[in-house]
């Protein structure tokens, strides 16, 4: 890692858990896993690209970045020097000897967003700037472009109060529009033009990063081509780092120069663009590709789809999350026993006799029945083609009692991030052999 | 206009399943007239996907809409053209209509029975506070009647006065007096049977979109559902009744890629398994290539271009259809260059003649502004690939 740039921002093993709260007196419950444990850099004047499907965590990785949510666990550090970096990462390797402490404790109270305060916090709200999907709502209909684009000019006393309006011209001509547009309000825009204003909005104090959520999904084809290769130009002139979000893999691939796969709350593979287009590694990478109509050449590909819903975030599975759509799973890929009772949907007698369900951990259960016969019946349909038989293979013990069916499975350990052989990163029991 | 055109009302090409003719739709507005479709022709070869490409604004949904009837007016106004439907109506055989012509209650017994849609927004074409079961029965309630009452094992089987109150009670106009005759028996018994017909109907309709578990589903409501499934149920309660043309208004816009490509698949797959004829609408140009036969390309309330899929991909001629597919950021482009269209959409109100997209044109010609292309086979040889461009006409 002797690169002589800054790292503009780096997030270390970041985690956010939104609470679930019941009842009148609001008791958490549980906890959904939006973002657990994600791990990236971005480097100055680069496009890091964080793709993956509704609700893996994109978005919220992106507010947690921009400071509007509270992290629950981990560190988001901000513009590190090269030495910087290397002691944190030094640091982290070998937590028990510290070398050079004074070092650490400096980016701590310096770097890590969530605990520097006062002048490095306003320092730090001013170069992270935030472009938001829906320009309807991101722009007050009630203020007037000069208020919207000069506003965070006036916050942060970056001009004097004459400069002001010669200052705001100059950012819409920089994004496209002109002076003509000073009086209007953006009801009289179009979606396009109301895009450029929040970009401009967004360069107004002269960032080093802006955070990009979804900013041309709303856009039609011609207009979007127009806003990439605007903020393309601008990352050009300014030596802009952006974190790109977006659902959309060709669009990426326009824009990234990195490029982030999320899944549940988790990176499923990670390295850079070329690699990843050229050679996915994960299933869930390569199912994505596939699905996206205007990557391939070849019209008549099947877009082979992934089959079943997305588990439920407050209860992500163990070992591997994707294997429950995953197409080549293994025996390997962690399964347990929710599993089981997911393929039960297609038996509705069965899932409807069941009386109770004492599980200990995700991989032991014990599961009571109405009567003997359905506890029977449930351990046939477990033999069946219904259960696939990578996962019957890694079912340890299936034995009935009476009523009772007593599960287990092997436990695994959550499958981790490794290094491939292209240097990207991905997260499969495939990759780890 | 082309000879066929000029012949006695209700003729159609064997080979059509409906047939759009210089169809104009404007809305009244404080600025004056927008002329939001505007002299728009184009024919759906029956069972074949049709797919209407554009940008917003384009017209394109306004189209599909005027098919059903659905466009509200005022504002909306019909200021010309005809859409012929070739209605395959199996006991009457099939007849040629007009779909502008027929009154409301004409084309009420067509929407959902021979002209089905599915909505771009399942969130919000669904009923929220009604089940599921309720509104994909409604359709066979509505046109199925007699599927109902053999599902029931009632048909043939009741006389009279009791027909007439069971059939009132299946279209679900039973008043207070009915509803409470139906209470007691010996009608009560047969409200459970029809109950548990429509159950059955209803559950093998949402069976063929590959919900799993259907008679669970059926309980449930659409907020309890996916959005993927919901777009199922959306599916299932069109082919209910398997249609002659299903006019599909962005289906998959508001969904993840992955689920968008299980959608595609299942419409595809109906559509073959019933030989349905498909008007799919979208803006998406690369995904309308992969699933239709035929496109149409639209720009500013008109068509611009028509023709095969692949030969609109490969060689397209008008500078729209061209810069729609060069701003696609595809495998074949430089990094960070696109090739993207200046400009805006022009306004719709009160348009100037000439071409449409003059303002935005990379190849204009002098006098583009005053002359209104006309849509025109490209050459003698592909009478399928047309063109509304002033660079092709001789």
């Amino acid at each position: 890692m002797s690169n002589s740039k800054n790292t503009i921002l780096s997030l270390r093993n970041v985690k956010k858990h939104f609470p679930i709260k019941e009842g009148v007196f609001q008791n958490v419950v549980g906890q959904v896993h939006a973002v657990d444990g994600v791990s990236f850099d971005i480097g100055a004047g680069e496009t890091v690209g964080l793709v993956g499907e509704s609700g893996c965590g994109k978005t919220t990785i992106g507010r947690c970045v921009s400071g509007l949510e509270p992290l629950t666990d981990g560190d988001i550090f901000f513009d590190l020097t090269p030495e910087k970096l290397v002691a944190l990462e030094d640091f982290e390797k070998h937590q028990s000897e510290i070398k050079n402490k004074y070092l650490i404790d400096e980016i701590q109270s310096t770097s890590n967003i969530s605990k520097i305060e006062g002048d490095d916090f306003y320092n730090y709200r001013r170069n992270c700037q935030m472009v938001f999907q829906d320009s309807f709502s991101s722009l007050s209909p009630r203020q007037l472009v000069s208020d919207i684009v000069s506003r965070p000019l006036k916050i942060h006393k970056v001009c004097a109060d004459n400069e002001l309006i010669p200052r705001t011209i100059e950012l819409l001509e920089q994004v496209g529009l002109g002076k003509q547009h000073l009086y209007r309000f953006p009801h009289q825009f179009s979606g396009g033009q109301r895009q450029r204003i929040s970009i401009a909005r967004a360069l107004a104090l002269d960032p080093k990063l802006i955070v990009l959520d979804e900013p041309t999904s709303a856009l039609d084809v011609s207009v979007q081509a127009q806003i990439l290769n605007l903020l393309h130009d601008l990352q050009k002139q300014r030596g802009l780092s952006y974190l790109f979000i977006t659902h959309n893999l060709s669009v990426i691939r326009h824009m990234a120069d990195k490029i982030v796969v999320m899944y549940l709350g988790k990176v499923v593979e990670a390295g850079k663009t070329e690699d990843i287009f050229a050679n996915p590694q994960h299933p869930y990478t390569k199912a994505l590709l596939a699905a996206s109509p205007d990557l391939s050449e070849d019209v008549m590909s099947d877009m082979a789809a992934l089959d079943g819903p997305i588990p439920d975030p407050a209860r992500p599975p163990q070992g591997c999350s994707f294997r429950t759509r995953c197409p080549v799973s293994r025996t390997e890929c962690g399964w347990e026993v929710d599993d089981i009772i997911r393929r039960l949907e297609h038996h509705e007698t069965l899932i409807d006799s069941i009386k109770s369900v004492h599980q200990p951990d995700a991989f032991n259960a014990k599961l009571t029945f109405e009567t003997s016969l359905s506890a029977i019946e449930l351990k046939d349909v477990v033999g069946t083609k219904d259960i696939p038989k990578q996962m019957r293979k890694a079912i340890k013990k299936i034995e009935v009692k009476g009523n009772d069916v007593n599960i287990s499975f092997d436990p695994v350990q959550t499958v981790p991030l490794v290094q491939s052989e292209n240097g990207s990163l991905s997260r499969c029991v495939l990759a780890n052999k | 206009m082309s000879p066929d055109n000029l012949d006695i009302q209700n003729s159609l090409d064997k080979d059509l399943i409906a047939s759009v003719t210089d169809l104009k739709v404007y809305f009244e507005s404080k600025q004056g007239m927008v002329h939001s479709v505007d002299g728009v022709s184009f024919d759906i070869v029956d069972g074949e996907m049709m797919g209407l490409v554009g940008e917003t604004g384009c017209g394109k949904s306004v189209t599909a809409r005027t098919f059903m009837q659905l466009v509200q007016s005022p504002p909306g106004m019909l200021a010309g053209g005809n859409i012929k439907f070739r209605s395959k109506n199996i006991k009457n055989g099939s007849q040629v209509i007009d779909l502008l012509d027929l009154s409301e209650n004409q084309i009420r017994e067509l929407r959902g029975e021979r002209i089905a849609m599915i909505f771009q927004d399942p969130g919000k074409a669904l009923n929220p506070g009604l089940t599921i079961r309720t509104q994909v029965a409604e359709v066979f309630q509505e046109h199925r009647e007699n599927d109902v009452l053999e599902e029931a094992g009632l048909k043939n089987k009741l006389t009279g006065v009791t027909e007439y109150f069971v059939k009132k009670y299946i279209k679900q106009e039973a008043g207070f007096l009915v509803t409470t005759l139906f209470k007691i028996p010996p009608l009560s018994t047969y409200k459970k049977k029809i109950d548990s017909g429509i159950n059955r109907l209803v559950a093998e309709a949402l069976e063929e979109t590959q919900i799993p578990n259907p008679t669970k589903v059926m309980e449930r409501y659409p907020h309890e559902l996916s959005g993927g499934m919901k777009q199922r149920v959306m599916i299932a309660q069109a082919i209910a009744c398997n249609p002659d043309l299903l006019i599909a208004d962005e289906p998959t816009t508001a969904l993840d890629v992955t689920v968008q490509a299980r959608v595609l698949d299942l419409i595809k797959e109906l559509q073959k398994r019933h030989k349905t004829s498909v008007l799919y609408i979208s803006h998406d140009l690369s995904l309308v290539r992969r699933i239709c036969d035929r496109i149409a390309v639209m720009y500013a309330g008109q068509i611009v271009e028509t023709g095969d899929a692949e030969t609109i991909f490969n060689q397209p001629k008008h500078p729209y259809t061209q810069g729609l597919i060069n701003a696609l950021p595809s495998m074949s482009h430089e990094r960070g260059k696109l090739e993207a269209i200046e400009g805006i959409v022009p306004e719709l109100i009160e348009p100037e003649p000439g071409c449409r997209f003059v303002s935005r044109c990379m190849r204009r010609k002098a006098n583009c502004e005053e002359i209104d292309p006309k849509l025109k086979p490209i050459s003698e040889v592909n009478k399928s690939h047309k063109v509304a461009c002033l660079l092709y006409e001789a």
